[in-house]
């Protein structure tokens, strides 16, 4: 049994956060979301009731703030054992060689790769809609148009935060809020606005967004020029191959002779193009582990400023 | 006698009950429900001690829906928060005739022993 019985939904939902304490952010944030319906409806459903007498009812029919939290935390477990990518068998052997090349068995690790693509168009979506938006807000400000602009802008970027949260946990499997915050109880423009700028949430998240253009640049190039440099590496050997058996390179595909590593086909022996060749594929397996710490990462960092911390 | 015994017992009994009685409900539902309506109908039913807190049966919903036995969507609210509205789907629909047929069987057999028409 909590301390004292909740009086207000506000109350009800701080005692559940703490039942929660230590869980996933993302799970602390749909449990809440979840507790909000109820409550908020159930308020709805008896006008003749204050909230403190309705809430005093709600040890009882939806239960205290730990016998909820423990359901949660009793179904979310079964249901990550369950949904629980296996981690593929290469990666529990000890061979390092297995190891380093179990990469290709990983979804996680070809999903990473096609976000780091993404990022660089989704980078600067973000950073255009938030210069936009808040230069846009400044200017409104002064207008009768300027809070709703600002209300709508940040609404906007809280539906983004929650879509870039589902795409990474698709991405890199780490868990992600699936319901957005709730702005509360309907209330004053002012107010709404005090409580946008009060959180620090709003801030972190156009900082994400502002930051995704920088990182989406990086992770674009790095894998652009990685699968380029490794798969013209990679190609080499079998390029030699096919001039040997007769394919001429010059006259059919390409105007001029071709170059791989900074020499022309026609200069390589069979042992560079070789040699090429492996060090393409040793290219492109870096480049998938790469990506799969990158997309790990990334998903750690949406996650502290996206999603609020559970405290 | 002993009430915390007694509580432990419901739980592990609920386990696998709520999902079957929610299946159920929403299988016999003409329109999509959500959280808050499946929670009140069960609590209609249920009159006096409830066998389970209604803020377990979200956490199922959401299991059941993530493992494609429902499906659901959104709907804006002007009391609260947006509400997630459940339909069963037909993979539900068959895992609950499934289920169905063990409860029963179940039922049946424990009744045997406690109704003492077996001996």
């Amino acid at each position: 049994m909590s301390a004292h019985a909740a009086r207000s939904i506000d109350d009800y939902l701080r005692q559940l956060r703490t039942a929660l304490e230590g869980q996933d952010p993302a799970l602390i944030q749909d449990a809440l979301y979840d507790a909000e319906e109820y409550l908020r409806a159930e308020v709805a459903a008896h006008p003749e009731k204050s909230e403190a007498d309705v809430l005093e009812l709600i040890a009882s029919t939806y239960g205290v703030p730990e016998e909820v939290a423990a359901a949660y935390r009793d179904t979310e477990a079964k249901v990550k054992a369950a949904l629980k990518t296996p981690v593929p068998a290469a990666a529990a052997g000890a061979s390092g060689w297995k190891r380093f090349f179990g990469v290709y068995l990983d979804p996680r690790a070809y999903t990473s790769v096609f976000y780091m693509l993404l990022a660089l168009a989704t980078g600067i979506l973000y950073f255009t809609i938030v210069v936009t938006g808040l230069s846009l807000s400044f200017g409104f400000a002064i207008l009768i148009i300027g809070i709703p602009f600002f209300l709508a802008f940040i609404g906007i970027t809280r539906v983004i935060a929650l879509g870039e949260g589902r795409l990474l946990e698709a991405v890199t499997g780490e868990r992600m809020p699936r319901r957005p915050v709730h702005p509360g109880p309907p209330a004053g423009w002012l107010k709404r606005i005090g409580e946008m700028l009060t959180d620090v949430r709003t801030w972190t998240t156009l900082l994400y967004m502002l930051l995704m253009l920088p990182l989406g640049i990086v992770y674009f190039t790095l894998t652009v020029t990685g699968l380029a440099i490794g798969l013209a590496f990679t190609a080499a050997p079998f390029l030699v191959l096919a001039r040997w058996l007769g394919w001429d390179a010059d006259a059919t595909v390409f105007s001029d002779d071709v170059h791989i590593g900074g020499f022309a086909l026609s200069e390589h022996s069979m042992i560079s193009a070789l040699i090429l060749g492996i060090l393409g594929v040793l290219i492109v397996t870096l480049l998938m582990h790469a990506a799969r710490g990158i997309g790990r990462g990334h998903a750690h960092l949406a996650k502290a400023l996206l999603v609020v911390p559970g405290a | 006698m002993d009430d915390s015994q007694a509580r432990k017992f419901q739980k592990d009994l609920n386990a696998g009950l709520v999902a079957l009685v929610l299946l159920a409900v929403l299988d016999r539902s003409p329109e999509d429900l959500y959280g808050y309506e499946i929670a009140k109908r069960l609590q209609r039913v249920n009159q006096g001690e409830a066998l389970f807190k209604e803020g377990t049966i979200y956490p199922v919903l959401r299991t059941l829906a993530a493992g494609g036995l429902l499906t659901s969507r959104v709907v804006p609210s002007y009391s609260g928060p947006p509400r997630r509205y459940y339909r069963i789907t037909d993979e539900g629909r068959s895992l609950l005739a499934q289920w169905s047929g063990i409860w029963r069987q179940t039922r049946d057999f424990v009744d045997r022993f406690i109704e003492g028409t077996d001996s």
